[in-house]
């Protein structure tokens, strides 16, 4: 694939647009939040403050806007599929943001965000292959059944397994950003080594990196706008498609280790899909010196923060700081999957 | 440096998903004959759905296995502190 200089502009804006409207519209977006009295305690602050809370339709405005003008600019219906899943996500967490929905409704209802991809797969055949690429392996053959499957069961885990990871200043934007700036690595190197490989799926990408910069500007310590499950959904819903779409299922499944450990910490601990602000104990407490210490109560759940805190107290920034060490070292690792799997 | 026994439960986590798919797809979702009888068929698919379970119990045996481990050596080496 050898992208034209009128591509390589295609794709910047893709990127650029997006970032542009989140940076520029979330001053004024939090401003109307606050004055609808949209506001969220930032509860690891002593005291607790007060931060504008959801930001997610801004981030799916920002979305939107990127892979409609990727749609557009590559005339494929890989960025339609892309926004439709994530769409499904953003309405189905913004229910949850204003209403609160319960432990086992939201991963039900996430089933539904893969439906976009599967029925757009009919009008597009290539949309993605039902198959997978391993490193030095090469494609295992085709299985459409189990793989639309596996597709069905990918959008609750990937969605909710992003979700899990919105609960500290910069967590789930920086987790957000590494994580697709490596989906964008795997994504890109497929590009080079398959000729028929459409640009639209490097394209529909770029959306996501961009509002993932643009959101931890505004989300990293001190937190001065807050996601909310219609932004964490959302956000897992179109790191799922882009996986698939891709065909970097691997290399994607890789670089969200961290969050899919903490998942399981929390679900096994918790023994089953407990809505968070129902848990029994919290896995961590802020001490009077404004560290946050792993809770030693039995009954806490072990999350991935919890497993950290018990190396010793951490302040916020640090905590934040060892999430995304964790995840630089998942994403590195499935840059090198992508290396194995494209060039080698 | 403290980090480094959960990096080392990521990459165990990273070896076992890798692994554990590519034998999914290539051995256990492929697996047998084409079925000329509803028994042999059924066995089959029982099999693989026993499989795959396994693959399943594999890795949260590990996960869970290193987790206890990586959780009691820290409770062993914390010591109380004023805030907790």
């Amino acid at each position: 694939m050898q992208p034209s200089l009128a591509d390589v502009g295609l794709l910047l804006l893709s990127f650029i647009m997006p970032l542009l409207l989140v940076v520029l519209a979330m001053p004024r977006f939090n401003q109307y939040l606050v004055k609808l009295g949209r506001v969220a305690d930032d509860v690891h602050k002593d005291p607790p403050t007060k931060v504008p809370f959801p930001v997610g339709p801004l981030l799916f405005l920002g979305a939107l806007a990127g892979e409609i003008f990727a749609y557009f600019a590559f005339g494929s219906l890989v960025p339609l599929a892309v926004i439709g899943g994530a769409a499904i996500a953003f309405a189905i967490g913004l229910a949850d943001d204003l209403f609160v929905l319960g432990g086992k409704t939201k991963p039900l209802l996430l089933l539904f965000a893969a439906v976009p991809l599967v029925v757009s797969a009919v009008f597009q055949k290539d949309l993605y292959e039902s198959n997978l690429t391993f490193p030095l392996l090469g494609h295992i053959g085709e299985h459409f059944t189990i793989y639309v499957l596996l597709v069905f069961i990918a959008f609750p885990v990937v969605a909710d397994a992003f979700n899990m990871m919105d609960s500290f200043n910069g967590q789930i934007s920086g987790f957000a950003l590494l994580t697709s700036l490596a989906l964008l690595f795997g994504v890109v190197l497929h590009a080079i080594a398959d000729p028929s490989f459409s640009l639209a799926r490097v394209a529909s990408v770029l959306p996501l990196v961009a509002i993932a910069v643009g959101f931890f500007v505004f989300n990293r310590y001190p937190s001065k706008a807050f996601d909310g499950d219609s932004g964490a959904l959302m956000i897992g819903a179109m790191f799922a498609s882009l996986a698939i779409t891709g065909g970097v299922e691997i290399a994607a499944m890789i670089a969200i280790v961290p969050a899919i450990l903490n998942s399981f910490y929390t679900l096994s601990s918790a023994r089953g899909f407990v809505e968070r602000r129902r848990m029994a104990a919290r896995p961590t407490r802020l001490g009077e010196d404004g560290k946050m210490y792993a809770s030693l109560e039995p009954s806490s759940p072990n999350t991935l923060i919890r497993l950290i805190l018990l190396s010793g107290p951490l302040d916020e920034r640090d905590l934040v700081k060892s999430i995304l060490i964790l995840t630089v070292v998942a994403c590195l690792l499935s840059g090198a999957i992508s290396i194995l799997t494209w060039v080698f | 440096m403290k980090l480094v026994p959960l990096i080392g439960i990521e990459v165990a986590a990273f070896l076992l998903i890798i692994g554990e798919t590519y034998l999914f797809f290539v051995a256990i979702v492929p697996l047998g004959p084409v079925p000329h009888s509803v028994a042999v068929y059924t066995a089959i698919t029982l099999l693989k759905v026993g499989l795959t379970f396994g693959l399943g119990v594999l890795w949260l045996a590990v996960m869970v296995s290193l987790t206890r481990f990586y959780v009691r050596s820290r409770l062993r080496t914390r010591t109380p502190t004023s805030s907790s």
